[in-house]
């Protein structure tokens, strides 16, 4: 449960070796915090691709209530395999499937509760597309997407969904990459995201300059924003 | 169950839950518990005046016992059959109606009969009298089978009884309650008030005003130096009747719904200062005056902004009063200051297995929920309390951390093997429950 400085008692991170995720928890306030559990694939096997883990990972998370989820699992795509098609369906699987999924199935077990909080990480990557990355942002504009969605559905339901959306985060997903403007460490994104869920908005930039740029972002005519590309 | 979710929040307005909320009477409860699904139980709520999660039940359903209010009493023994949603004030007029008045009443009298036993209430007569469970003859309660069985502190049925004082409503619903009222003459107070320039002083006086009147309260004042001055109030029910008193005085909304907090350490320091310095009280006091001195404002939780707030309420036995100076010291540390800081000394405790009164010292104090460190400061006194045996006050409580719970409560293994006999399909519940792993 939530106590009245709505420190969270139980939390899980999904994707229990990401940066970002793990920043988020240490920049919440630790007094209350009675128990953390953190599900990846190195130390407790959770293999996100799989449609049955995923059920069994979140009814496992249920057996007391639990205020605060956080999934941060996702996938780069052209690190990780070979090929462009073999990265297409790689990120749709973990970025937009998997993340989706577990999402709705939180949120759900979240409803019967009647409280709880959802953190999903989407990127900056989502508001338009780009040569380099437009496979993967396009992932996380059907995250994001289905997030907001998802949070206007449940405005009354005492669950609240939060989304942040990253620019270019110096981690080992983007190690040898070369930094984008307004790059930023884990550390920062995760004060944010730890703000964010603590806070009444559901959408945070990080670093949250990128909320102006974004708007620029969006509205350069094609023609000049192809050419920047 | 079709209905919408509600929202509600607890007196401190800095916790809140969605839930279905029902007003029903006796019969239409029994049905209701009988038919209801789901793992996320039921809870009784009365008047909502627990300052935090104790009478919040997130995503499950709070029966509300607004509809029980149904009176009968005895006017030759003073014993009163009363519905457990009636509540204290009501109980009040009635009584002295007929000549009697409760031996314990709280500091507000918006509290209902079942929540006064529920969390073993106590009020400014505590040394004398003991907490309100003192006054309960005997009790009915619906268990979850929505079987009402009546309850009686002694015989085959009292280790129930014992369970369901104090017990938070986490054992039943309480639906009626037969109390012993005390006959009395007037229908007011006389009270006196004495200024103590500092914490010393204050706790004598204190313990002096214990030995001569039948009830007794400390304001403290918490801004400034944080020295422990204050003003110690006694009272003592008047022998005489007033026509002045017959009416009961007349209520007023607080006018603001401000969004932050009005209560800084300049504002509490001014009024704090001049309170310290107001005449002081000397005659005769209506009831509410004197017992129920913050009824006069209605909705006076909003002075804290929309945040909320929280009152950290703890008791420490005799010769422990050594922790009284280190909170002060820690709380000007914080610059957390409070209009409201109350001292009493408590009488004999209860046999409730989760009754909060024990011999000794307790101290309230509300605090905006904004202050920086309040959490890791408050945290540490809980540490410091287990070591001292002492214990916060569950009713007031909203964020003390599970693991001191069964050192504050030794009883706590009991009460939850007698929690279980009476309730095996778990159905009451509570976030407070929830959060400190009662159930």
């Amino acid at each position: 449960m939530l106590n009245s400085f709505k420190t969270p008692q139980r939390i899980a991170l999904i994707g229990g070796a990401s940066e970002i995720g793990n920043a988020v928890l240490r920049s919440l306030p630790q007094d209350g915090i009675e128990e953390v559990i953190r599900f990846d694939r190195q130390t407790s096997g959770f293999d996100a691709a799989i449609e049955n883990a995923r059920r069994e990972v979140v009814s496992s998370m249920f057996t007391k209530d639990l205020d605060v989820a956080i999934i941060a699992i996702g996938a780069l795509g052209n690190q990780e395999s070979t090929t462009e098609e073999a990265n297409l369906l790689r990120v749709i699987e973990v970025n937009y499937l998997a993340t989706a999924h577990l999402l709705y199935l939180i949120a759900s077990k979240m409803v019967t509760q009647g409280h709880g909080k959802i953190l999903v990480i989407s990127s900056f990557a989502q508001e338009r597309p780009r040569i380099d990355n437009f496979a993967y942002g396009s992932t996380k504009a059907a995250i994001d997407f289905y997030a907001r969605g998802l949070s206007h559905k449940l405005k009354n339901s005492g669950v609240e969904i939060k989304i942040l959306r990253p620019g270019f985060v110096l981690t080992r997903m983007t190690q040898g990459m070369k930094p984008a403007p307004f790059s930023i460490s884990a550390e920062q994104a995760g004060k944010i995201g730890a703000k964010l869920l603590q806070g009444r908005s559901t959408i945070a930039y990080a670093p949250t300059i990128l909320r102006y740029v974004a708007i620029i972002f969006r509205n350069l005519p094609e023609i000049i924003f192809r050419r920047l590309g | 169950m079709d209905e919408v979710l509600s929202s509600s929040t607890g007196w401190g307005r800095s916790i809140h839950a969605r839930s279905f909320d029902r007003s029903e009477n006796i019969v239409e409860m029994q049905k209701t518990i009988r038919s209801i699904g789901g793992e996320r139980g039921a809870l009784a709520v009365g008047l909502r005046r627990s300052y935090g999660d104790s009478a919040l039940n997130s995503g499950g359903l709070h029966l509300s016992s607004h509809q029980l209010q149904s009176v009968s009493m005895n006017p030759t023994s003073g014993v009163i059959r009363v519905g457990a949603g009636l509540s204290i004030a009501s109980l009040e007029t009635i009584a002295l109606r007929a000549g009697y008045f409760p031996a314990v009443v709280p500091g507000t009298g918006f509290v209902t009969v079942g929540g006064a036993i529920a969390a073993d209430i106590h009020g400014k007569s505590h040394h004398k009298t003991g907490a309100f469970s003192s006054m309960v003859m005997s009790m009915k309660v619906m268990y979850s089978d929505s079987s009402v069985r009546e309850l009686q502190p002694t015989g085959p049925t009292s280790k129930h009884f014992w369970a369901t004082v104090g017990g938070m409503g986490l054992t039943g619903i309480i639906v009626e309650a037969e109390l012993q009222l005390s006959p009395v003459e007037g229908n007011h107070f006389n009270v006196h008030e004495k200024r103590s320039c500092d914490l010393n002083e204050l706790l004598f006086d204190l313990k002096t005003a214990d030995l001569e009147h039948d009830h007794t309260v400390a304001w403290i004042d918490l801004s400034g130096s944080y020295c422990g001055r204050g003003i110690v109030g006694m009272g003592d029910f008047a022998e005489s009747f007033s026509k002045k008193f017959r009416n009961s005085p007349k209520q007023i909304n607080f006018p603001l719904k401000p969004k932050g907090s009005l209560i800084t350490p300049i504002t509490v320091g001014a009024f704090n200062s001049m309170w310290f310095k107001k005449p002081l009280n000397s005659g005769t006091s209506s009831v509410r005056a004197f017992c129920h001195p913050l009824d006069g404002v209605n909705n006076w939780n909003r002075v804290y902004g929309e945040d909320g707030f929280l009152q950290y309420q703890f008791s420490i036995p005799d010769g422990e009063e050594e922790f009284l100076f280190t909170v002060l010291a820690k709380l000007r540390e914080l610059k957390a200051a409070s209009f409201l800081g109350v001292l009493k000394r408590f009488g004999a405790s209860s046999p409730g297995y989760l009754s909060f009164p024990s011999p000794g010292w307790t101290l309230a104090v509300d605090l905006p929920v904004s202050i920086p460190n309040l959490e890791r400061t408050l945290n540490e006194f809980d540490a410091e309390l287990v070591n001292r045996k002492g214990r916060v006050y569950l009713v007031k409580d909203s964020r003390l951390r599970a693991e001191y719970l069964p050192a504050m409560y030794p009883h706590l293994n009991e009460w939850k093997e007698i929690r279980d006999e009476m309730d095996p399909q778990k159905l009451w519940n509570s976030d407070q429950a929830r959060r400190l792993g009662l159930c």
